[in-house]
């Protein structure tokens, strides 16, 4: 190869092609996706994130949560992330669907900690969140939190009791006379933990036939 | 450069060679530069990662300081590493590389030094945004969209300098390594104006975000890194052993073969998701085709190598090309079983993964940009290495901290692997199964960082101006005259 130009026009015909046919094919073919109706009540699926969620979302994303948690729940049969012997990390796989109605979609790479996809079918109870935020090494209910995720004590504010009683936002009074309180983010962040639920059976996310059969072979 | 070789030489090689010397004290100013803050970066990024890494096995160091969370450090980390240290380092060597190679001096003027100041900038900035707060958490586009214009601005300054250069040349031939880092030159702009427009400015929706960010990462590291620690490779092998590449014919084969594949690998890194299958499918088909060309490539080097491999030990800059061969092999190895979806099952997000990047970016390119700044350094300044024991440390301390890392993060990926597709272990015992593992590789990163010390003093003194007199004895030899290579 002598020619410069031979070989600019070829790199750029590289990677427009790799372009056109992984990210345009792949928008021309998800691009359209919509929210789906369901033929009974009518209403629409994915339903948007609530306002408070959609903030929490932004707090997910500046702190790096995908730094250490997947958001994908993978089919039944690959790896053990939902069906009977499983993490039970949700109720079925993700689908394609489920992310439309995100700003951003962080699907993440490492599983350092577990999937958050479903988590708030897994826990419904703010506090849970809060304590698991604020001190995650130690346990709920009996049952040891996350001992291998570091503390975000940075998300809730230490102030002096009120002259009456604790507020009820609290998680906790420390035997100074002050109170643990979650900010603001703290509390869009756990909203949104709360709202992260793939509940719905869309047409496409149904099991494959397959895979059942494969399970009773084992 | 006073060398010791001229007298023997007979005349036209000799003009050749002070032709030669005038072309790399060309380069000497944007080199020094570009390379100096490399090895900032490289122990900036180095530092952050010991923390991100220390965090895993002691989950409260630093917790409390809301700049270092983990999920801060760690991507501010990657990124230091990648566009402080990599990038820089890469600019560094294309551009003394393309001078050489095109037999033209780098006339830049002080335009290098502008992208230089507007580069470091985006990537300090970039960094600091990612600490307190501005993180898009897209995986290597964490920094805040604001960056993206200075980065994507000096980047497109400095690849301007180094196509004039090759468009300026005067030689007749092309040789391999141009090949590489052309394309490199050419692909790092498109793929992070695409991946920015496509994420941030007018994002597209849903998964096509993650696809989109796979194409990215696998993009810059397959068509940025590997072919300029590929162009390290085929330059130096031959010019040190004076011997041309083996097969050489075969080299354009490769070189194509390499680039269509990787350009198509990315989506294999999705297999399992919530992406349509040919995605992973056509990631996948691309990362099998393109140990075709790692064999090519392989033929190439190992067969130039072969029989002279007692030879390449006496050089420093081969015994770091030589861990970056490997390094390639492994990563392209890697990268082949993590698209075989019953490996992935269990490798999948565990530190294998994890490890696949670090192998191309740290094992195949730094190690390339190591040996490559052993024998550019000397040339561009005129001076020899003061230290000949800190590059024997620097290399003891590259080679067992590769060596550890890959065992490391390998066996520990495979039983994270094996662990969680076991639902009968609870979560909170992965994680203590998992804490000699996390706590050896932050040794094994404590080890590397030294050898970046080692590194850092040596390239002071040889960077320094004071510093005019060479004092200890030559480490790299001049390399015998190099005949022949037929493109």
């Amino acid at each position: 190869m002598k020619n410069g130009l031979f070989i600019f026009v070829g790199a750029f015909a590289t990677l427009a092609l790799s372009w056109a046919g992984v990210v345009l094919t792949a928008h021309n073919q998800l691009g359209g996706l919509t929210q789906y109706k369901d033929p009974v009540d009518d209403a629409l699926y994915p339903q948007p994130l609530s306002g408070l969620a959609n903030q929490g979302r932004l707090v997910y994303q500046d702190l790096g949560c995908v730094s250490c948690h997947t958001q994908q729940v993978r089919r039944e049969g690959f790896g053990s992330d939902v069906g009977e012997h499983s993490r039970k990390w949700g109720q079925r796989q993700s689908v394609a669907r489920d992310y439309i109605g995100e700003g951003s979609v962080l699907i993440g790479t490492n599983r350092i900690g577990p999937d958050l996809r479903n988590v708030g079918t897994r826990y419904q109870d703010a506090e849970y969140f809060y304590k698991l935020l604020y001190a995650p090494e130690t346990k709920f209910a009996g049952v040891p939190m996350a001992p291998g995720m570091p503390a975000h004590k940075f998300l809730f504010e230490v102030r002096p009791v009120g002259s009456v009683q604790a507020s009820h936002q609290a998680i906790k009074t420390l035997p100074d006379g002050t109170e643990v309180v979650p900010t603001r983010r703290a509390q869009a962040l756990v909203a949104y933990l709360l709202s992260l639920k793939d509940t719905y059976e869309y047409p496409e996310a149904k099991p494959f036939v397959e895979s059942a059969e494969k399970k009773e072979g084992h | 450069m006073n060398s010791p070789d001229n007298s023997r030489l007979h005349p036209a090689a000799a003009r050749d060679r002070s032709e030669q010397q005038e072309i790399d004290a060309s380069a000497k100013w944007p080199v020094i530069v570009f390379f100096g803050s490399a090895i900032l970066w490289l122990l900036i990024g180095g530092a952050l990662q010991l923390v991100a890494s220390i965090q895993l096995h002691t989950p409260a160091f630093l917790a409390d300081c809301e700049w270092f969370t983990h999920g801060r450090v760690a991507p501010a980390a990657q990124n230091a590493l990648v566009y402080g240290w990599g990038m820089n380092a890469g600019f560094a060597f294309t551009l003394w590389l393309m001078a050489r190679l095109s037999a033209a001096a780098l006339r830049s003027g002080g335009w290098l030094f502008v992208a230089a100041t507007f580069w470091n900038l985006g990537v300090a900035l970039g960094i600091a945004g990612i600490l307190t707060g501005y993180s898009t958490s897209y995986e290597l586009l964490e920094m805040p969209r604001f960056v993206s214009l200075l980065l994507l601005g000096s980047y497109l300054l400095i690849g301007v300098w180094a196509v004039t250069t090759f468009s300026i040349r005067n030689t007749e031939q092309v040789f391999a390594s141009q090949w590489y880092i052309l394309g490199a030159a050419f692909w790092f702009p498109w793929l992070y104006l695409v991946a920015r427009l496509l994420l941030s400015t007018s994002p597209v929706g849903g998964v096509v975000q993650a696809i989109v960010n796979v194409w990215y990462v696998n993009g810059v590291l397959n068509l940025w890194f590997a072919p300029l620690a590929l162009a390290a490779a085929y330059y130096f092998l031959p010019k040190i052993l004076g011997k041309p590449i083996y097969d050489y014919y075969v080299a354009v084969i490769g070189f194509w073969w390499f680039a269509i594949c990787s350009a198509f690998a990315g989506g294999a890194r999705l297999i399992g998701g919530p992406v349509p299958a040919w995605v992973a499918t056509l990631g996948g088909v691309a990362s099998m085709l393109v140990i075709a060309a790692v064999v090519i490539i392989g033929v190439n080097l190992l067969g130039t190598l072969s029989g002279n491999f007692a030879k390449a030990q006496k050089s420093a800059t081969l015994r770091f090309i030589l861990l970056s061969i490997v390094g390639f092999f492994l990563a392209s190895l890697l990268n082949f079983a993590l698209s075989i979806r019953s490996f992935a099952e269990i490798a999948q997000f565990t530190f294998i993964s994890e490890l696949r990047d670090w192998l191309l970016l740290y094992a195949c390119f730094s190690t390339a940009m190591f040996g490559a700044a052993y024998f550019f350094l000397p040339r561009v300044t005129g001076k020899v290495w003061r230290a000949p024991v800190l590059i024997s440390a620097h290399y003891a301390s590259t080679a067992l901290g590769i060596l550890a890392l890959v065992a490391g993060l390998f066996a520990a990926g495979w039983q994270q692997g094996q662990m969680l597709n076991d639902a009968n272990v609870l979560f909170p015992a992965i994680t203590q199964t998992l804490i000699p593992w996390l706590t050896f590789r932050s040794v094994a990163l404590m080890l590397l960082s030294i050898g970046h010390v080692a590194f850092l003093i040596n390239f002071v003194w040889i960077a320094c101006p004071i510093n005019s007199q060479s004092t200890a004895a030559a480490t790299i030899e001049n390399p015998p005259e190099l005949e022949a290579h037929k493109a």
